[in-house]
């Protein structure tokens, strides 16, 4: 890394740092007596975040170290405004965190040394395939959806994981720039959207249909496929709104929320209230009110994030997102082997979708579906399952650049 | 006091983020413009009559000028005599308008045209032949032998 590069990123590095102790010196003094809790917090995760840095930039010299930058500057950012709604979920979130940067580091690590697997196609599919049916049939039923495992108190979605090994599946049969058996590629492709609709996980579903579009349009550059694609999404979103409930509620609620305020629009009202609220600047941290939003600290958490950060402090959330995307379709762009290629496109695919989809519900601009905002919201499954795909990404791109030399 | 604090420390954390942005956007310039600048091989490479190599990267002139890509000393040439460039996966070769015209197998061009493996080029004089970098790598080991 250049000297002048790196500056930069150390630079960055205090940013962060920065608005963490600023926000826990804030909070500290929040009911009016000073409680040392958050500054505790905000220790621990600038310890972590150096530790994470510093050790990863020294043991492997190629990796991209913006990606990790980026996402723990999200997470700040995520910290401060869950510590700011729930003290209790922040102090868990703090520990997901430290445990996705352990495992960030590890399969950066694996996926360095992992010599491209050789299982084919249909192992990732059946990966992708056990995961997705397991919570039907051990699952237990959460918001609407039965697509969750239980261990004990702790809740995990397998289709975070799913999202991983699906992308790989899609990079291993496209590594040829063509489709060989379509009728199977398709039916496997259709199978497992199936069984995401099959436990009313239709964002879920929504996701890994857009996602297999774009690699599959990445791949074999064929526009004829794209728009029927595009053309069976529509037809798909109409088939929704007649079988599922839960769909036209939602739809509704999009198209005109002030008809049934207290109701079926609440959610996305008390969104757009939390939006208007916030003006340019915000309302400043913690004078808004977040407890008027339902599910806050998951799906709504932008629009928390949006009351008291203001418009520009929403709008360069954004760009942060932009720019992670950025990185990673950078990586994949850099990369020779086919293979590793599409896979670090299908990573970065679903993130860009997940965010598109999830910022775009909570300020109206596309219906709501309960999707998590990567690295911000709060949930265990999420943060790490985003930490282990960008230690992925991070891995092939150190494969690229350090080749066989240190492999 | 909490509130007066809040409201003054909002625009710090403001003008935080867009610091922190900032610095990111410098990286990402600093990388497009690094990108830009650093010609890619496209593994293709023109073979002059005697045997000489010439790796054709993304954008290419060629003409008798000391800064054409690919120098040619020949009295027919033009001192910027033609042009080939990338467009999607393809190598294209375009005329720019030299006295003597450039030959496409042959044909004089007079529009930007596809290059396809073993095609002649005719400039002036001189004959190349267009072929993909590895062929040529596999000739010259038979040479070897």
């Amino acid at each position: 890394m250049e000297p002048r590069t790196e500056a930069i990123y150390n630079k960055n590095i205090a940013i962060t740092a920065l608005v963490g102790i600023l926000a826990a010196l804030l909070l500290a003094f929040r009911e009016g007596v000073f409680s040392p809790v958050p500054i505790y917090g905000s220790l621990i995760f600038i310890v972590i975040m150096f530790v994470g840095h510093f050790l990863t930039n020294h043991l492997f010299p190629k990796q991209d170290p913006a990606l990790f930058i980026l996402c723990c500057f999200i997470c700040q950012l995520g910290l401060v405004m869950l510590y700011r709604i729930d003290p209790e979920s922040a102090a868990k979130q703090l520990i997901w965190f430290g445990i996705g940067c352990l495992l960030y580091f590890i399969s950066s690590f694996v996926c360095r040394t992992w010599i491209e697997i050789k299982v084919g196609p249909f192992i990732f599919f059946l990966v992708t395939f056990v995961l997705l049916a397991s919570p039907l049939i051990f699952g237990v039923e959460r918001y609407g959806s039965k697509s969750w495992i239980s261990f004990g108190n702790f809740l995990f979605q397998p289709s975070e994981l799913a999202k991983i090994t699906f992308s790989l599946f899609l990079a291993d049969t496209l590594k040829e720039h063509k489709i060989e058996d379509s009728i199977k590629f398709f039916g496997q492709i259709f199978v497992v959207l199936g069984l995401l609709a099959f436990a009313r996980d239709l964002g879920g579903a929504m996701l890994f249909y857009f996602a297999a579009l774009i690699i599959i349009f990445a791949a074999t550059s064929r526009l004829d496929l794209t728009v029927l694609g595009l053309i069976g999404a529509v037809v798909a979103g109409l088939l929704g709104y007649q079988f599922f409930g839960h769909v036209r509620v939602r739809t509704k609620a999009w198209l005109n929320p002030w008809e049934d305020v207290p109701g079926k629009g609440y959610q996305i009202v008390q969104s757009l209230f939390a939006i208007a609220e916030g003006g340019f600047f915000g309302t400043g941290l913690g004078l808004g009110r977040p407890d008027y939003i339902p599910a806050v600290t998951t799906d709504f958490i932008f629009s928390a994030f949006f009351e008291e950060f203001g418009f520009l402090g929403a709008s360069a959330l954004i760009v942060v997102y932009f720019l992670l995307i950025y990185r990673g379709i950078k990586i994949s762009l850099t990369i020779e082997n086919s293979f590793l290629c599409l896979s670090a496109l299908g990573i970065t695919v679903f993130f860009g979708i997940q965010i598109f989809t999830i910022i775009g519900g909570v300020i109206k601009l596309i219906p709501m579906t309960g999707v998590t905002l990567p690295f911000m919201s709060y949930g265990g499954s999420s943060m790490v399952m985003s930490f282990i795909s960008l230690g992925i990404l991070n891995g092939i791109i150190m494969r690229a650049l350090g080749g066989e030399a240190d492999g | 006091m909490f509130e007066l604090l809040s409201r003054t420390l909002r625009y710090v954390f403001i003008v935080l983020i867009y610091y922190f942005l900032y610095n990111f956007l410098k990286i990402m310039i600093a990388d497009l413009r690094g990108e830009k600048s650093q010609p890619k091989e496209t593994g293709f490479i023109l073979l002059d009559e005697n045997g000489n190599k010439y790796t054709l990267f993304d954008i290419n002139t060629l003409g008798r000028a000391e800064d054409a890509d690919i120098i040619i000393d020949d009295p027919f040439i033009s001192s910027k005599h033609a042009l080939i460039f990338k467009r999607g996966s393809k190598l294209l070769i375009q005329d720019l308008h030299s006295t003597n015209g450039t030959f496409l197998n042959n044909k004089k061009i007079t529009r930007p045209l596809r290059l396809k493996e073993n095609d002649e080029i005719t400039l002036g004089t001189k004959k190349f032949k267009f072929l993909r970098g590895e062929t040529v790598g596999a000739e010259d080991r038979s040479y070897l032998q």
